[in-house]
């Protein structure tokens, strides 16, 4: 069985063996001697060195010895405090997790302090951004707070020296104490933050010293004072010439001055600012910027006797008159500034009750037409009898006034509400769109031109057709304009007949409507005519009237064309295009005519003393052509599409209106 | 037949084992020899597994790996001097230095008892914490400035000589703590420190 005696001896064989592995093994366990070994200060993964942070702290962490020669014998700070970097948020990090470049400890060479803050915070918060408890929720600000910082001027490569950029993580930061929110390291910060920006920016910090602000913090320790990231932002912080900045400084004293910044957006200077324009005025144009101080101190730009000098820095030709302007003139405060006051409760007096009136008389007269129709009652087509002839109403050049007077009306709407509602998203787009806030200034007083010249050629032409008529004219006659007992009358009788309690009153060649859309411009073109012709060179006409009168001016100007452009875009077009019996349009204005019957159904008792003296023939005249017909439709829908539009961007600006 | 069958057996047998040979033989040359295998080559000097047993050898045992491969690269591009390391080192490449490296660090270091000066190894205790404590910490033991702590006391006393000498190169700061602690110590310095080191288990 030489078989079976191989397998028993090749068993053996094996069980010695195991025997001399095991052996060695066993009794090298038992006898070592205990501590550590070498390979235990390595990953064994990566196998790179550990370096323990009390390793580093021996040396850095050495209050005796804080300071340290580099080889070429300049003195370098190499003191940490070990407390500080224990208790701030990377306290559980390891010195190495940052200081990447470090492998040897003792250093072979002078190591580099190479140290990237933005891969590290952005990695780990996508690494925990699902996470479901918040101990990582603040990384979601500083990645904001990163992809700032990149945007900066700070991270942009130094002018001097571009292989590194103008300033980074740790130049502001102390890479060694970033506390926690609300921790004692972040109060300090606040009182700190001048010196650390003025490590780099000595002659601002210097100036702000000066300042309220800089006493405040420096000498009060007042943390609640503005320090520097507070106007700069902390970490977007554009250079100062750039527009950015401008806006950016500007925006952030309001965090603080809320009431001063709520004033300021409602003057000239502001609304340019929103707008996302520097041309105007800016807080620290007036105020100064980092050496702004109160009115009372003697040094301050805006005392009393520096402030003239202040305007001249734009106005260069501005008098005494410029020191009764109010820049944070408030409408609001009746005590400070009881006249503006009372010309805003005026104004929205008149629009209120212009508008809540004329609101209820389309809300009831679409409710009585839409009975009506119900009914089958009103004026309703023939369609058996198509209209042929036509009634004249208007000749060529009111139709042309009225078109050109509707366009510039339009354009002064579209131009000035920019201003007015400046906070608007559409506002900015405007002004963009219509290539900023110097073209649309020329444009609003190109259109302003437009508008007025209309309205005086207007009213040349109608004193004079007056005067040549003026044997037989007859002011309170049937076809004049000018109002009489019975638009009174007929007001009283058409809400009887919105209620249903009498029949549709019958009227003369105008109507009581129409008469108040004619005579509603005298009362605007007078208020928007004074106070635009005071606005529209306000270098030259500030040299002949108090700064006051630019308060006021201002703010009647915007309230009168507020007033206007609702009214005409809602009301003027219900009463003329949009109710039942007009809709969708009446293109009257531009052909000039009115079907016969429609004639006879608005202005009956005209039809009936015309049908009665025989005139009404005179009057007559054939149905339009096609064309006519569709290009006069044609107008008509773009301007009550822009209208509209205007009116839809009107109404959005008064809603979104920061109270 | 009886032998052409036993002969059948021994042929199949050789060629079973070329084949095991060639199936095994590229594995061999491919991996080389590992670490443990190269430092057999060093026990003659520096002691089995790098723990010496002669008073001018330096032990290696517990080394420093990153340490122990700068020396030998060292002693290959002759920048450290030596009596015969600059030769061998030549013989090795930098993964070889590395596996030796390994090796030597899983080692103990088996310390053996020397003769010293106990009043001298106190004062060489207080120059040590002074001057030597932040690179050689914790006494000098095994770490990334070398082993200094029962380190054999004629090696030690070779190596600063030839620091002074100008032989070796000064490592950074190293002369400005030497010069110090002489300084301090006068001719004691380093006797003083050498009798600390020698003087720990």
């Amino acid at each position: 069985m030489p078989r079976r005696i191989e397998t028993k001896r090749v068993a053996c064989l094996w069980v010695v063996l195991l025997g001399l592995i095991i052996t060695p093994a066993a009794y090298a366990t038992t006898t070592e001697p205990a501590g550590e070994l070498m390979i235990d200060h390595f990953d064994p993964e990566t196998g790179k060195r550990i370096i323990p942070n009390e390793r580093c702290l021996t040396c850095h962490g050495d209050e005796k010895h804080r300071n340290d020669v580099r080889d070429d014998g300049t003195p370098v700070k190499i003191f940490v405090h070990r407390y500080e970097i224990e208790a701030s948020v990377h306290g559980a990090q390891s010195c190495t997790s940052c200081h990447v470049t470090i492998d040897r400890v003792p250093h072979r060479e002078a190591p580099e302090v190479i140290v990237g803050c933005i891969d590290c915070h952005r990695q780990t918060w996508e690494e925990y951004r699902d996470d479901p408890d918040d101990k990582h929720a603040r990384l979601e600000i500083v990645t904001e707070q990163i992809d700032n910082f990149m945007q900066s001027i700070h991270a942009q490569p130094s002018s001097l020296d571009q292989s590194r950029t103008n300033a980074t993580c740790y130049d502001c930061h102390e890479g060694h104490n970033v506390g926690e929110l609300g921790s004692i390291q972040r109060a300090d910060k606040r009182l700190k933050n001048p010196e650390v920006c003025g490590r780099c920016h000595e002659k601002q910090l210097e100036e702000y010293s000066t300042s309220d602000h800089g006493k405040a913090v420096l000498e009060m320790g007042d943390s609640e004072a503005a320090v520097c990231s507070d106007c700069h932002t902390t970490h977007e912080i554009a250079s100062p010439v750039t527009d950015k900045a401008k806006l950016q400084i500007t925006k952030n004293c309001g965090d603080c001055h809320e009431d001063a910044q709520r004033t300021y957006f409602k003057s000239y200077h502001g609304q340019v600012h929103r707008l996302g324009y520097t041309e105007a005025a800016k807080c620290h144009d007036c105020h100064g910027g980092h050496l702004v101080k109160g009115e009372d101190d003697p040094t301050s730009e805006i005392h009393a006797n520096n402030r003239l000098e202040n305007c001249r820095n734009c106005h260069e030709e501005a008098n005494d008159n410029f020191l009764s302007f109010w820049p944070h003139g408030d409408a609001h405060d009746r005590e400070n500034y009881p006249g503006l006051w009372a010309f805003r409760v005026f104004m929205e007096i008149l629009i209120f009750s212009v508008m809540g009136f004329f609101w209820i008389h389309v809300l009831l007269w679409l409710y009585r037409e839409v009975m009506d129709r119900i009914q089958g009652k009103g004026f309703i087509e023939d369609l058996s009898k198509p209209d042929l002839v036509y009634f004249r109403r208007f000749p060529a050049v009111w139709r042309w006034i009225h078109v050109l007077f509707a366009i510039s009306t339009m354009t002064l709407i579209l131009t000035g509400t920019t201003l007015l509602f400046s906070h608007t998203a559409w506002a900015k787009v405007v002004v963009d769109f219509l290539g900023g806030i110097r073209m649309e200034g020329i444009i609003h007083r190109t259109a302003a031109m437009i508008w007025l010249s209309i309205f005086f050629l207007h009213l040349g032409i109608a004193i004079s057709n007056i005067w040549r008529n003026r044997a037989t004219f007859e002011w309170f006659g049937s076809t004049s304009l000018v109002p009489n007992w019975k638009d009174f009358q007929d007001l009283k009788d058409m809400f009887k007949w919105f209620l249903g309690r009498g029949p549709r009153p019958e009227f003369n060649h105008w109507t009581y409507w129409q008469k108040f859309d004619y005579w509603a411009p005298f009362w605007g073109a007078t208020v928007i005519g004074i106070s635009g012709l005071i606005l529209f060179m306000p270098d030259k006409t500030s040299l002949l009237l108090p700064g006051w009168t630019f308060n006021i001016a201002n703010l009647v100007h915007a309230e009168e064309a507020l007033l206007a452009a609702i009214f005409l875009n809602s009301v003027h077009f219900f009463n003329v295009h949009f109710r039942p019996e007009r809709f969708p349009m009446s293109t009257a204005i531009f052909t000039g005519v009115i079907p016969i019957e429609e004639f006879k159904h608005d202005h009956r008792l005209q039809y009936d003393r015309l049908v009665a003296s025989g005139e009404l023939e005179k009057h007559l005249v054939q149905r339009p052509s096609r064309r006519a017909e569709l290009a006069a439709s044609f107008i008509t829908t773009v301007l009550i599409m822009a209208g509209l539009t205007l009116l839809t961007l009107v109404l959005i600006g008064l809603v979104t209106l920061p109270s | 037949m009886e032998k052409m069958k036993s002969n059948e057996s021994v042929h199949k047998g050789v060629r079973n084992l070329l084949l095991a040979m060639l199936a095994v033989l590229p594995a061999a040359v491919s991996a080389g020899p590992s670490g443990q295998a190269m430092a057999f080559t060093c026990a003659g000097c520096h002691g089995t597994d790098g723990s010496s047993v002669g008073p001018s050898m330096p032990a290696i045992a517990g080394m420093d790996p990153e340490v122990f491969v700068d020396a030998m690269k060292a002693y290959r591009q002759d920048e450290r001097n030596s009596s015969i390391m600059n030769r061998i080192a030549k013989a090795y490449s930098d993964e070889q230095f590395k596996a030796m490296a390994w090796f030597f660090a899983s080692q103990r270091l088996q310390l053996f008892p020397q003769k010293y000066d106990a009043a001298l190894a106190s004062r060489g205790s207080e120059l040590h914490d002074e001057h030597c404590e932040k690179c050689h910490e914790n006494g000098g033991r095994p770490g990334d400035a070398g082993t200094l702590a029962g380190q054999w006391m004629p090696y030690l006393q070779y190596t600063m000589e030839d620091f002074i000498n100008g032989k070796r190169k000064w490592p950074r700061k190293m002369k400005r703590k030497v010069d110090a602690a002489i300084e301090e110590a006068g001719d004691d310095a380093i006797p003083a420190l050498v009798n600390y080191y020698g003087s720990q288990r």
